[in-house]
């Protein structure tokens, strides 16, 4: 059949596993299920569902830090969503769109192929020719999650319950903000925009890109990207998953320091891989964006840890941006101590191999509040959920057991030094890096401070232009 | 909280196991309901545990019923149990396969043949298999189930709570209420008869201390941990609110001079949507216990077919 000719039949197999495991009779019983009107949406996600299974994809980025009865609450709660029917899916079409899926599209495929968060996922073939992947949104779930948001005090208490150990003041805001945003899909298709045309021409990781007359507040229209799922790559040579891995690392930090912006959901999900570390990029309904104030003190914390070995920098860059108070009772060995862990994988040059084990100990040192550490400090809200994603991505690349350079590919990546091209696939991005011009979003005074190998092209002060 | 669990863990588990156990992988027919019944739907509503903590402080108003719960019953050493064992009969009767429901049935009866004695209130004599103290039961019952869901849960019709009060007439014959029409000493089979029967009914309640304790204790809920307190209040004061008036002024709830409906005088009802919140997060935590999810879905897939 032509869709699946088009590259989206590995894509469907490997669906996530709402759909994944469904023999003959367990599809059956998914129909039975679906969704099939408004109603039924509200009953099943509304009612504070929906908002708990934003909270658990949240925090299962720190599944450490998580109760275990809570866990399996969400785990289960996600299982409780079935698909839309097509007629329901079709309707939404129709509201977004103005016509029937079969008119807008010259082919649709009424059966999901996977399930979003708050919505799933149609193959289908545009007028124009071109095959897509058309996100539609769960009738109704951006008024019932909005609704449900409003009631902070229980969200609180749920809170307190989920993630016992933590300090839920700045997380409950920051989660209703990136809830909310992930409502709108307008916002969303705008982040995928951004990290497409960013990352337009790079040689291994590709963004789909959004098809806008076919995209609203409720529907992403996307090109239909092509690729084998997280656990397919799993079984590939170490070789190939070294390159996939350097590839998520590449595109997670060039988007940190170069848009500012740190890329969604370092879920296994949202990976579709392919040989030579080709890797695309699916979700975009978590980006968080930052202004470059908000990013010196993380990167003035990098610098005087793994680039000066300033210890005494270290602990006043972490008080400046909040993450320890001031003249705490602690000894400054102590804070290194702590939070060295953190930063293991870029301290020295050479290859470190990334593994479950060390992602878990840098989730369970996060989640620490038993150190002498935890009582001066906290998170500011700005960085709560970037830290999250940031373990989550540690994750990610753990269970990939992926080995690189990784101090090498950051000195590329930090604009405080620019290094020349560290790897094979470093000098593959070389041209696309090259094409990317136009002012850098950090401050000059980050950017004055470049040492190492690329200082003299750059040239301080100028430091607008990579070479 | 602890590693085995949430707040209120035992209570959910006991519940989830008593659902799943209840709801048959392969029944032999479709009970006394039926999944195109409103009492299917009605008994899956989110609105369930308000109903039933309603129904609770309900009955515990016939002095006879209170004495025989006082005098019987060791629900407050263990009032989980004593929930998940109400809310399996009730779920067996239900979804069950007539065998199932006869059965369930059966037990509660033998029991009942046990529970006799002499209120110390009002003097009288009492058994819990008397047909007019079992009318009093099931009344409660129905009218909690329709007024919860009225406040907090699926609408129905007119017509539907008609038929919610009808289909229920074969619960009540289950457990031992005459097969007859309201006005030969049968269950209410209407909205109206149910009306009718609590107007009737009103003189013999009364308030008691055991009737105070009962409702202190259902609507404080000692054993409940402080992380769940929060939401217990909230669903608490939705049963209130769900009371009669006539009720809430028997128990004091009500200052009749504000119309204020809360837990106490001058507190203001839980909005709609605050109910239904906590509700959801009850009912969350509801299904992540093993079997329910399975057991929820049987059900839905069952009155589906049969075009609900």
């Amino acid at each position: 059949m032509r869709l699946a000719a088009r590259g989206g039949a590995r894509y469907a197999a490997n669906a996530p596993r709402l759909f994944a495991a469904a023999g003959a009779q367990r599809q059956q019983l998914r129909d039975d299920l679906a969704l099939r009107t408004a109603q039924d949406v509200a009953d099943t996600l509304g009612t504070m569902k929906g908002v708990l299974m934003k909270i658990g994809q949240l925090a299962s980025y720190v599944d450490d830090g998580i109760a275990p009865p809570a866990r399996r609450i969400l785990g289960r709660l996600q299982d409780s969503v079935p698909p839309m029917s097509p007629e329901l899916a079709a309707s939404v079409i129709v509201a977004e769109l103005g016509d029937a899926p079969e008119r807008v599209f010259r082919e649709w495929d009424p059966l999901p192929i996977a399930a979003a968060s708050i919505g799933q996922v149609h193959r289908a073939i545009t007028a124009d020719g071109r095959a897509v992947a058309v996100k539609v949104q769960y009738p109704g779930i951006a008024e019932a999650i909005s609704a449900d948001l409003g009631n902070v005090a229980l969200i609180r208490s749920l809170l307190k319950m989920a993630v016992p150990s933590q300090d839920v003041t700045s997380l409950i805001e920051e989660l209703r903000e990136r809830i909310g945003e992930e409502l709108d899909y307008l916002r969303e298709a705008e982040n995928q925009r951004l990290f497409a045309a960013f990352f337009d021409g790079h040689p291994t990781a590709s963004v789909p890109k959004i098809v806008d007359e076919l995209s609203t507040a409720r529907v992403i229209t996307s090109e239909l990207a092509a690729g084998a799922r997280f656990a397919e790559m799993l079984t590939w040579p170490q070789e190939e998953r070294d390159l996939a891995a350097e590839t998520i690392y590449r595109f997670t930090f060039r988007s940190l320091y170069e848009l500012c912006a740190f890329n969604g959901d370092p879920h296994p999900g949202n990976y579709l891989f392919e040989p030579g570390g080709r890797v695309t990029f699916l979700d975009f309904g978590l980006v968080k964006h930052f202004t470059p104030g908000e990013l010196d003190p993380l990167i003035q914390m990098i610098e005087a840890l793994c680039l000066r070995d300033d210890p005494e920098g270290f602990r006043h860059a972490m008080e400046e941006a909040g993450f320890l108070q001031a003249g705490a009772p602690i000894g400054t060995e102590e804070v290194i101590r702590h939070m060295s862990l953190f930063y293991e994988t870029v301290r020295e040059r050479g290859p470190r191999t990334m593994t479950s084990e060390y992602s878990s100990a840098v989730a369970r040192r996060y989640v620490d509040f038993k150190s002498p550490l935890a009582a001066y400090a906290s998170i500011p809200r700005a960085y709560v959920i970037v830290q999250r994603i940031n373990l989550g991505l540690f994750s990610v690349l753990g269970a990939m057991s992926a080995t690189a350079d990784w101090r090498g590919i950051s000195e590329e990546i930090w604009p405080f030094v620019q290094a020349p091209p560290s790897t094979p696939l470093a000098a593959a991005e070389a041209p696309w890096l090259a094409s990317r011009s136009g002012p850098r979003p950090w401050s000059a005074s980050t950017a004055a401070r470049a040492v190492g190998g690329h200082v003299d092209a750059v040239g301080a002060g100028e430091a607008a232009e990579p070479p | 909280m602890t590693a085995e669990g949430f707040p209120g863990t035992p209570l959910f588990q006991r519940a989830a196991a008593a659902f799943a156990a209840c709801v048959p992988v392969e029944p032999a027919d479709d009970g006394f309901f039926g999944p195109g019944s409103v009492t299917w739907r009605l008994h899956a509503d989110l609105s369930g545990p308000v109903s039933g903590l309603r129904s609770l402080l309900l009955q515990a108003l016939h002095p006879l019923a209170m004495a025989g719960v006082d005098q019987h019953s060791r629900w407050r050493d263990d009032p989980g149990d004593r929930f998940a064992t109400t809310s399996a009969y009730v779920l067996t009767i239900t979804y069950g396969d007539r065998a199932a429901a006869r059965g369930a049935a059966e037990r509660v009866r033998r029991i009942h043949e046990r529970v006799n004695g002499i209120d110390p209130v009002t003097g009288q004599p009492y058994a819990a298999g008397d047909p007019a103290l079992l009318i009093w039961v099931h009344a409660a019952l129905v009218d909690s189930g329709l007024a919860a869901a009225a406040l907090y849960g699926a609408a129905l019709t007119p017509a539907e709570r008609d038929r919610y009060v009808a289909e229920m007439t074969a619960a009540a014959e289950l457990i031992g209420i005459p097969a007859a029409g309201y006005a030969e000493g049968g269950a209410p089979a209407s909205v109206a008869e149910l009306a009718a029967y609590f107007e009737a009914v009103r003189p013999s309640l009364a308030t008691s201390r055991s009737t105070a304790d009962t409702a202190a204790y259902l609507l404080g809920m000692p054993d409940v941990e402080p992380e769940l307190a929060e939401a217990w209040q909230v669903l608490a004061a939705a049963a209130v609110t769900a009371l009669p008036g006539w009720a809430r002024a028997m128990y004091g709830f009500c200052d009749a001079s504000d119309g204020s409906t809360g837990t106490a005088p001058g507190s203001a009802p839980p909005a709609r949507e605050e109910v239904r919140q906590v509700l959801g997060v009850l009912d969350a935590v509801y299904l992540g216990e093993p079997g329910v999810l399975e057991a929820r879905q049987r059900i839905t897939v069952r009155m589906r077919r049969a075009g609900q």
